[in-house]
C-alpha cells in the first residue's frame, strides 16, 4: 500500500498545500498542547486536546505529502493511518493511536468517564512525540513548507 | 485466586480441541453462521474430524446447520435449552477468555487485576460488540493495546483496553467516580486476579 494505492481507492483526494496551511495546522496543534498541559483540566478535556493535537499534526503531514482525506471517508481513521506512508511512523504507535481515537469516541458519545489519567498522560506523550517526529520529517523532506 | 494455570486447563480438561474451538467460534459469536472451512483453519485439525464434531452436535440441537444453496453454514443454536449456559461458559474459557489469558500474560507481572465487563460479559453482545477489558496494574495502555493486538484477529472482535494504576483505580472508587463504580456492579469476566483481588484494591 502507497498513499497513491488511496488516492485511487478514494480515500484521499490531491491536494497542493502552502506554507500558511502547514503553519496553521502545526499552530492548531500546538495551541492544543498548551490547552492539554493547563493545571486543573478534566482527564478527558485533557485527552481531547492532546488528541486534537495529534490528528491535526498527523493531519499536516499528510498534507505535506501532498494530500487530504476524501469527504465521507473518517477523517480521523484515515489521518492516523497515514502516518505509516507519511512519516513512516512505527505500526505499534500508529496502533495505539487508533486504540485512543476509539476511546475518544466512546468516551465523546458512547460512555463518560472511559478515559484513566494514565491513559490522557500516554496521550500527551504521544502527541509530543509525533509532533516532534512530523516536524523533524518536514525539516527533512519538505523544508520549502516550513516557515523560516 | 484464580490463577492462569487452572483456567488454562479447564476448557482443555473440558472438551477436546475440536470440539473446545467449534463451541468457542459458534458460542462467542452467536449473531453469525460459519462455513466448515473457517471452524477448519481455526482449530488446525482434519477436516474430517471438524465435520464428525458439527454432526454431532446438530444431531443434539447445540448448533443449527444452515443451507442456503449449495453452502451450508453453521451458528449456535439460541433454541438449546442449555444457551446461555454454554454462551457463558465458552466466554469464559475456550473462545474468549482463555485468549486475552494468553495474551496478558507478558503483562502478568505487572497486572493486579484484569477483567472483561461490558457487552460481551452480560451475554447481550452482537456480532459488532467489540471487548472491553479493564486491566489494573503496573502496565502502561501502549503495552496493553499491543499485547491484546494479536487477540483481536484471533477473536474476529475489537478489544478496547482501560488501563488504571492501582493508585489511580483507588483513588477513584472512592470518589465515587461514575463509570468505575458502575462497571463493578456489572457482570465480570475475570482473566487476572478475582472479585477478592478486586475488592482488596479498592480498600488497600
Amino acid at each position: 500500500m502507497t498513499l497513491q494505492d488511496w488516492l485511487k481507492s478514494s480515500w484521499l483526494v490531491a491536494h497542493k498545500t502552502s506554507q500558511q496551511e502547514i503553519h496553521g495546522r502545526l499552530s492548531v496543534a500546538g495551541r492544543e498542547m498548551v490547552d492539554a498541559q493547563v493545571r486543573g483540566l478534566s482527564v478527558d478535556a485533557r485527552f481531547g486536546h492532546a488528541y486534537n493535537a495529534a490528528l491535526q499534526t498527523a493531519l499536516a503531514a499528510l498534507a505535506a505529502a501532498g494530500y487530504n482525506v476524501a469527504k465521507g471517508e473518517s477523517h480521523h481513521y484515515r489521518g492516523i493511518q497515514s502516518l505509516s506512508y507519511t512519516i513512516g511512523y512505527d505500526a505499534s504507535l500508529i496502533s495505539k493511536l487508533d486504540k485512543l481515537r476509539k476511546k475518544r469516541n466512546i468516551s465523546d458519545y458512547e460512555q463518560a468517564g472511559t478515559v484513566s489519567d494514565q491513559e490522557a498522560d500516554e496521550m500527551v506523550q504521544i502527541a509530543k512525540d509525533l509532533r516532534a517526529a512530523v516536524k523533524a520529517w518536514l525539516r527533512q523532506e519538505h523544508p520549502d513548507l516550513l516557515k523560516g | 485466586m484464580g490463577t492462569k494455570s487452572s483456567h488454562e486447563s479447564m476448557s482443555a480438561a473440558l472438551f477436546g480441541r475440536t470440539r473446545r474451538t467449534v463451541l468457542g467460534l459458534l458460542y462467542t459469536h452467536p449473531e453469525e453462521s460459519f462455513y466448515v472451512r473457517q471452524m477448519v483453519r481455526a482449530a488446525g485439525v482434519g477436516q474430517g474430524a471438524v465435520q464428525r464434531e458439527l454432526r454431532r452436535l446438530s444431531a443434539a440441537g447445540i448448533i443449527e446447520r444452515q443451507q442456503r444453496g449449495r453452502q451450508v453454514f453453521y451458528c449456535a443454536n439460541r433454541r438449546s435449552p442449555v444457551f446461555n449456559e454454554l454462551h457463558s461458559l465458552m466466554v469464559k474459557t475456550a473462545g474468549l477468555a482463555d485468549i486475552l489469558r494468553q495474551a496478558l500474560e507478558p503483562l502478568a507481572d505487572g497486572v493486579r487485576v484484569a477483567f472483561v465487563y461490558g457487552s460481551v460479559a452480560s451475554g447481550a453482545e452482537n456480532a459488532r460488540s467489540d471487548v472491553d477489558v479493564m486491566v489494573i496494574g503496573k502496565a502502561t495502555f501502549g503495552d496493553v493495546v499491543q499485547t491484546f493486538h494479536p487477540a483481536e484477529a484471533q477473536l474476529s472482535r475489537e478489544v478496547n483496553p482501560t488501563v488504571y494504576s492501582p493508585h489511580e483505580f483507588k483513588a477513584k472508587l472512592a470518589a465515587k467516580h461514575h463509570f468505575l463504580t458502575s462497571v463493578l456492579k456489572e457482570p465480570k469476566v475475570f482473566l487476572i486476579g478475582d472479585e477478592h483481588d478486586l475488592t482488596g484494591l479498592a480498600e488497600k
